[in-house]
């Protein structure tokens, strides 16, 4: 009986992941925080099912490390108005009211948590300070509009 | 006469130079949200802030953009936040460069064979640094990080360039205990 280990680079995992999930995401900050949900949060340890059983629970975690670390220092990137625009992408997508989805990320600032480990602090800073700037730019865009009703 | 005005213009301008490091520094020790602390609790191992977002922090597209929408209200917003982010990154700089430095001391106090010239040269780019940090961090408050692109970008490279010029003298040091090593 003999057993064959296939060595499975990171980068086609990467594709897999990309193909079968990733492009069904619409904006860049639903893919970010899609790929910070498959962290443990106790652990700090990322899981995807899918991945795990097609290749390695082992390749499947760097794979999905890579990818949040390359998602979030694309969305930290962002100019404020380009990232205004995929905030309001990702509000549109998630089919919440506007309001309420502003208020509450506002108060609770849940993006947080998709902010990797180990990352640079000052990219860190820079991500939770343009988010906070995004939120109130679209809040006051819809000031305006709430008044006129 | 003139010595005791210069001696007036002086004090102001220390007076003015203490009031603004103290804003400075309390900015950067109170960011705008109660929840950020914990990003302070991160180790000194994560990596360098990459080039592309020194230059994003200190660029005036975002102010250009944030003046567009014409609110008072969301420009004083954005100025303090990015200020906030600015002052972190000097802060981290500084600390950075200081961390390097201590290293770099005490390899050299092991080391053999020590080139004066180099260390001066080395001590001389170190203090430079220093100096545009701490004029950085004056400043953020008063001007704005947008005004000090060039400057910051300076620093960034200066600190590049004494990170890569210690990191070839420790691997020079290295080989050349395996040398030894060897020859022995």
């Amino acid at each position: 009986m003999s057993a064959t280990v296939r060595l499975v680079p990171v980068q086609e995992v990467y594709s897999d992941l990309l193909n079968r999930t990733l492009s069904r995401i619409s904006c860049d900050l639903g893919r970010l925080i899609y790929l910070a949900s498959t962290r443990d949060y106790n652990t700090g340890s990322y899981y995807h099912e899918g991945l795990a059983s097609r290749f390695s629970p082992e390749v499947a975690r760097k794979t999905l490390e890579m990818a949040h670390r390359q998602a979030f220092y694309k969305v930290s990137g962002f100019s404020l108005e380009d990232l205004a625009s995929d905030l309001e992408a990702y509000l549109r997508s998630t089919r919440e009211s506007p309001q309420e989805f502003l208020r509450t990320w506002q108060r609770l600032e849940p993006y947080r948590i998709a902010i990797p480990t180990e990352v640079n602090l000052t990219v860190a800073r820079l991500f939770t300070s343009n988010l906070r700037l995004a939120l109130a730019i679209l809040r006051s865009r819809q000031e305006p509009s709430q008044s006129h009703r | 006469m003139i010595g005791t005005s210069s001696a007036l213009v002086g004090a102001v301008l220390l007076l003015v130079l203490i009031l603004v490091w103290i804003r400075a520094d309390s900015a950067s020790r109170h960011p705008p949200s109660v929840l950020d602390p914990w990003l302070a609790d991160q180790g000194d191992g994560v990596e360098v802030c990459p080039p592309e977002f020194v230059l994003q922090i200190f660029s005036g597209q975002d102010l250009a953009f944030i003046s567009r929408l014409e609110s008072p209200e969301l420009k004083r917003h954005f100025l303090r936040e990015r200020s906030a982010v600015a002052l972190l990154w000097v802060q981290q700089t500084t600390a950075a460069i200081r961390r390097i430095m201590r290293r770099h001391l005490e390899a050299s106090r092991l080391s053999e064979d020590i080139e004066f010239a180099m260390e001066a040269r080395i001590f001389l780019q170190y203090a430079k640094l220093r100096l545009i940090c701490g004029v950085l961090f004056l400043l953020i408050g008063l001007a704005g990080p947008q005004r000090l692109h060039g400057m910051a970008l300076r620093a960034d490279k200066l600190t590049q360039r004494i990170g890569e010029v210690l990191r070839e003298l420790e691997s020079g040091a290295r080989t050349g205990e395996m040398d030894g090593a060897r020859s022995s």
